[in-house]
């Protein structure tokens, strides 16, 4: 494998884990939540891809058909939650780190500690690669990328073309002024939530097709995550897309040059040079705040 | 005042965890006992030490395994791989992880835009690192893991699990010694302050720097050793099993759930969290002790987030005498469980306790200590005679103006405050006189210009000397410790002041600046329950206790109605009486006339007229500049 | 058409305003003057709902809206143009203005509100897709006031329009406000200029210390020797 190869696949798995990242950084942009529930809702999600489409026989794609607006919904009413209890800044990130391991424990008793995975007649994709031009890709990678550039694409939109999309841009820039005029923050917050729950959703699917489950995932999937919100800026839409091709890339051509153990050496100080130097993130922003 | 008790429950401590082997060796009881104990043990060093960077000074870090990391490995590597002597590696582990923790600050605490969150992510990247550092290296693990054989430790000692319990004893003996001296001397309180307003700590005199590397430095230190020691008992280590984010997650929820504010609450933690998690998996309930931690994690944040700690020292009687009494009970019943159980039975009802309403809390203010009254109460009796010739000049600006990226908030201002002076600074909004506050007070540095305080020129400054020159300055809106009590508000000030004293002195000489300004009724009430104007005599109090040469009193009277505007006059008049000079922003034109010697108008940013209040306050280009271009002016 | 009444304010304990009753009738401006820190901006926070008074009432047209929480205010038929603009500093000068017919009714007249605004102000045309942080302080009034418009408010709450401004440019926001009330909106308007404010006022009130210490016709109080004393203190 070349360093492009490399480079190009891990981007490809990278964008990924920025899709992962974009419920969690803007969540934490906007509403001023530091939501490790999001991570439960990927798990979940991956879950109950794997258990829809083995047992009832859905194509895995068409899982999200269910498990996104369960998702939105499971989102919504914890920002709700936030709202009602008025839960400060640091104190979610305590409450969302207990839903979180109450998650991970129900999938460990529902599920088992073992690694789940679709079997090959559920799941034909995981078997299959695409060539593109002198290179070949795993078709879940394609699918995931395919997925997590489309979604991001339509977050932006979203969020300059619509009015809500706008009116959440204000309500980050200032809350006060927004309010005066008539944008109502707790809708917009619960929709927003919502929103990023419905992501965790195909997150979770996009990485059930492509890999086994164990419950305890999620505290492999945090470091990469916080990582990537930080190097595309918190609440940067277009930036933590570019963050998660960036740390991919990265994490893919150094792995091949040192050995995969120096990918998460070489990401991380990445990040604390990027927190010393350029704490809002290393890429401009064109919407978000 | 309390009587600090606190010393009685750490010696307790450490005398009960020396008994320990003691008795262990002479009733025989299960070693199962023992290395449950330890295993709290490992968790109290860890969760105190986290505790006295993130608890005290407010500063969260997600990167305590980063510290216990370092600590493990440097046992594995080098008595593990290399067979040196165990005693000295834990030395090295926890010296280490002192440096790295040092190193952290000397990156994080310098650069002013690494405040809260920042922070906590920048530690949230170090466990990684080391974690990609070690497995890289095949020299410290390559990937493999490292085996760690028993040491051999002196006969007095044997078996393992007694020599275990004992270096587990002692640091986290340690850990509860230095938190507790912390919390009992000035380098706690610096954190406390630093934590509830670090820019007001700084304007006190706290050299907040200085305090934040002390805390971050025993994190590492204590977080070291106690990782070098658990490896001993480990036996085998790896990068996975080290790296993982158990050890700083569960450091912060012990902390949370015992208290951060408490030397003591981190050990109530891991004793909750050690014990709960124990009895689940005895119960054969491990499948539900994740989610019985999340719940009680959830549910406490909800109803409790002060933690456990602070509920109990509202009803100490109560909770100790349940404790004791439900395990006593089922001791001598012995119809059910063994101790573990009985112990685990007893935190459950306690915890009921903690949420009884009610209880001691900080004394609530009576009806008695309205400010009318209070300002009644006559002044300390020592004052030395009033200061009535204008002397030396204590601050010298010279053209001195600053930009905010294209606003120009100050232009080239040229003032002079001497001894002995009152001067009245006033002007429109957006004249610039906040920004003059805060360009003498240090909390800002100007753009061109010179400022010298006493003869110093002060632009390199940080904020903590500039107080320690002798200028001490009021917010507009007060900024007080809002953990702290009204008297400690002023105490803080006093520890690092110009003349400073310790924490028990300082407490007793805070009554003197509360009486100068009639809050020695509400010594003990926390500024969340007084009023504003009581705050801002708070504010006042708290500045002269540093013992100024000149006062920046910033808008001191904002809000307050026509009485208490009238006490805040007098206050200012007994500072002065004091022999402080000062500097007063005010709004309140009639007020700044009635006790000003001279004042300096500012309008954009430059001055535009001083002298004496009557004639200044009638000059045409004051008139217009307030209240805009005339059409037909009245007549004078 | 507002009527304000009795109004005590406080800020957490401390109280800000006592006693205050003021009217604004259709199509007037008001002026509200006096020293900072008298109480100018908190009257106006409270008109606008992010401050609740703790005694007294607010009745637009009939309708008590003493209690309406702030977001519900801009349906009610008032707008603000807050002290320092607070434009939405990272979006565009058309954005800045759409968010301000973000609410249902003003949404459903947008074009003709954007087109009116437009005429109005033509330079904000000009500078549509400008970064609203980006323009100068003059602009941003403009845009302020325009956003402000866009809700097709009855009532336009003014928050220190001349504040950091050069005169020449206070030149231009006044003769604005003074064609904005030719299309038949209401005016408050908190001002620190005190000369300037009363030029373009019906009436006025002069507040101090959080009290209404004065009330009257605007060209009478622009000679009233107790305005000076009330706001230098001498």
């Amino acid at each position: 494998m070349s360093e492009l190869q490399a480079a190009i696949f891990g981007a490809l798995g990278g964008s990924l884990f920025g899709l992962m990242a974009l419920g969690l950084s803007m969540g934490w942009g906007f509403l001023k939540n530091i939501n490790l529930a999001h991570f439960a809702m990927i798990l979940l999600g991956g879950y109950l891809t794997v258990d829809l489409a083995t047992n009832l026989g859905m194509s895995p794609v068409a899982t999200i058909v269910i498990t996104a607006p369960l998702m939105f919904l499971i989102g919504a009413l914890v920002q709700a939650g936030f709202e009602r209890f008025d839960v400060s800044e640091f104190n979610s990130l305590l409450i969302s780190y207990g839903l979180l391991i109450i998650t991970v424990q129900v999938v460990t008793n529902i599920w088992t500690a073992d690694y789940q995975r679709m079997a090959p007649e559920v799941n034909p994709l995981a078997a299959e690669s695409v060539r593109i031009g002198p290179f070949v890709f795993p078709a879940p990678t394609l699918l995931a990328a395919g997925f997590a550039v489309g979604l991001v694409v339509l977050a932006q939109f979203v969020l300059e073309k619509t009015y809500a999309g706008r009116a959440l841009q204000a309500f980050g820039q200032d809350r006060q002024i927004a309010s005066a005029f008539g944008i109502d923050h707790r809708m917009l917050g619960v929709l927003l939530a919502g929103a990023s729950g419905a992501s965790a959703a195909i997150a979770g699917m996009l990485i059930a097709v492509g890999e086994p489950l164990i419950p305890f995932s999620p505290f492999d999937w945090i470091g990469r995550v916080f990582a990537i919100v930080i190097l595309g800026g918190i609440g940067n839409v277009q930036g933590t897309l570019y963050a998660g091709l960036l740390v991919g890339a990265v994490s893919g051509v150094v792995a091949l040059a040192w050995g995969p153990s120096a990918s998460p050496l070489v990401v991380f100080s990445l990040v604390v040079l990027a927190l010393v130097f350029r704490p809002q993130g290393l890429f401009p922003r064109k919407a978000g705040h | 005042m309390r009587r600090d008790r606190g010393w009685i429950a750490l010696a307790a401590i450490g005398v009960g965890l020396f008994l320990v082997p003691v008795l262990w060796e002479v009733t025989d009881f299960a070693v199962f006992y023992l290395v449950f104990l330890s295993g709290i043990l490992f968790w109290v060093a860890q969760a105190t030490s986290w505790n006295i960077l993130s608890g005290y000074s407010g500063y969260f870090s997600f990167g305590q395994g980063a510290f216990y990391g370092v600590g493990v490995y440097t046992m594995a590597v080098l008595f593990g791989r290399h067979g040196w002597n165990w005693l000295l590696v834990i030395l090295i582990g926890g010296v280490l992880a002192m440096l790295l923790g040092l190193g952290i600050g000397a990156l994080a605490f310098r650069l002013s835009s690494l405040k809260g969150e920042i922070f906590a992510l920048l530690t949230l990247a170090f466990p990684f690192i080391l974690a990609g550092i070690v497995r890289l290296f095949d020299a410290i693990d390559g990937g493999q893991g490292v085996v760690v054989p028993v040491p051999s430790f002196p006969e007095l000692l044997a078996p393992f699990q007694k020599f275990y319990f004992v270096l587990s004893s002692v640091v986290a003996l340690l850990a509860l010694t230095v938190a507790y001296l912390m919390h009992r001397t000035r380098y706690g309180w610096a954190l406390f302050a630093i934590r509830d307003d670090e820019a007001a700590a700084e304007g006190l005199g706290v050299p907040t720097f200085f305090h934040k590397m002390i805390a971050i430095g025993a994190n590492g230190l204590i977080g070291g050793l106690s990782g070098a020691v658990v490896a001993l008992n480990l036996g085998f280590v790896s990068v996975e099993g080290t790296f993982n984010l158990t050890v700083p997650l569960f450091v912060i929820v012990m902390s949370v759930l015992g208290s951060r504010n408490h030397w003591a609450g981190p050990l109530l933690g891991a004793v909750y969290i050690h014990t709960l998690q124990n009895r689940l998996a005895a119960g054969g309930f491990e499948g539900w002790s994740l989610i019985v931690l999340g719940v009680i994690l959830v549910v406490l944040m909800l109803l409790a987030p002060e933690g456990l700690m602070a509920r109990f020292t509202r009803r100490p009687a109560l909770a100790g005498g349940v404790f004791v009494g439900v395990i006593a009970t089922l001791g001598l019943l012995r119809v059910w469980g063994d101790p573990v159980s009985w112990l685990a039975a007893a935190l459950g009802a306690v915890v009921v306790v903690a949420f009884l309403p009610g209880g001691r809390t900080a004394e609530k203010r009576s009806e008695e200590t309205s400010v009318g009254r209070g300002a009644s109460v006559v002044l300390g009796e020592d004052l030395p005679a009033p200061l009535l010739k204008v002397g030396r000049p204590i601050v010298v600006a010279a053209d001195v103006a600053k930009d905010f990226g294209g606003v120009h908030a100050l232009r080239g201002v040229s003032m002079t405050v001497a001894e002995g002076e009152l001067v009245g600074l006033v002007g429109p909004n957006g004249s610039g006189k906040t920004t003059l506050v805060n360009l003498i007070s240090g909390a800002l540095t100007p753009t061109s210009g010179v400022i010298e305080l006493d003869g110093t020129e002060s632009s390199a400054l940080p904020p903590h000397r500039i107080a320690h020159l002798g200028i001490a300055r009021t917010y507009q809106i007060p900024r007080p410790f809002t953990s702290l009590t009204v008297r400690d508000n002023v105490a803080v000030a006093i520890m690092f002041g110009r003349e400073p004293r310790r924490l028990d002195a300082s407490r007793q000489a805070a009554g003197e600046y509360l009486n100068l300004v009639g809050l020695g009724g509400l010594a003990e009430a926390l500024p969340g329950q007084v009023n504003l104007h009581e705050r801002q005599l708070l504010e006042m109090a708290r500045a002269m206790a540093t013992k100024p040469a000149l006062l920046l009193l910033d808008e001191a009277m904002a809000g307050l109605n026509p009485v208490e505007i009238d006490n805040a006059v007098e206050v200012v008049r007994r500072i002065r009486a004091s022999g402080v000079s000062i500097v007063l922003v005010e709004h309140l034109l009639r007020v700044v006339n009635q006790l000003s010697t001279r004042i300096v108008v500012l309008d954009q940013g430059l001055v535009l007229a001083e002298g004496d209040p009557g004639v200044v306050m009638k000059d045409p280009a004051v008139v217009k500049a307030y209240l805009g271009r005339q059409t037909d002016a009245p007549g004078d | 058409m507002l009527q304000v009444t009795d109004l005590d304010v406080y800020y957490g304990d401390a109280q800000a305003l006592w006693d205050i009753s003021l009217t604004v009738a259709d199509a007037e401006v008001v002026s509200i003057v006096g020293s900072n820190g008298a109480g100018k901006s908190t009257l106006v926070n409270t008109i606008m709902g992010m401050l609740v008074p703790r005694r007294g009432r607010i009745i637009l047209d009939d309708v008590d809206i003493t209690d309406m929480p702030g977001h519900r205010m801009c349906r009610a038929g008032v707008a603000i143009v807050p002290e320092g603009r607070r434009l939405f500093p990272a979006m565009t000068v058309r954005d800045n203005l759409d968010l301000g017919a973000f609410n249902p009714a003003a949404r459903a007249r947008h074009a003709e509100s954007l087109e009116w605004v437009h005429t109005l102000f033509p330079r904000l045309a000009e500078r549509r897709a400008q970064v609203a942080g980006s323009l100068s302080g003059g602009e941003q009034q403009m845009v302020a006031l325009g956003r402000a418009l866009m809700a097709r408010p009855w009532l336009l709450l003014m928050d220190e329009p001349s504040l950091g401004l050069a005169p020449v440019v206070v030149d231009e926001v006044f003769d604005a406000i003074e064609t904005v009330n030719g299309e038949g909106v209401s005016i408050v308007l908190v001002e620190q200029n005190v000369q300037r404010a009363l030029d373009i006022s019906s009436r006025a009130y002069l507040l101090a210390e959080g009290r209404i210490v004065l009330e009257g016709d605007a060209k009478e109080m622009a000679q009233n020797p107790e305005v000076r004393r009330a706001v230098l203190g001498v």
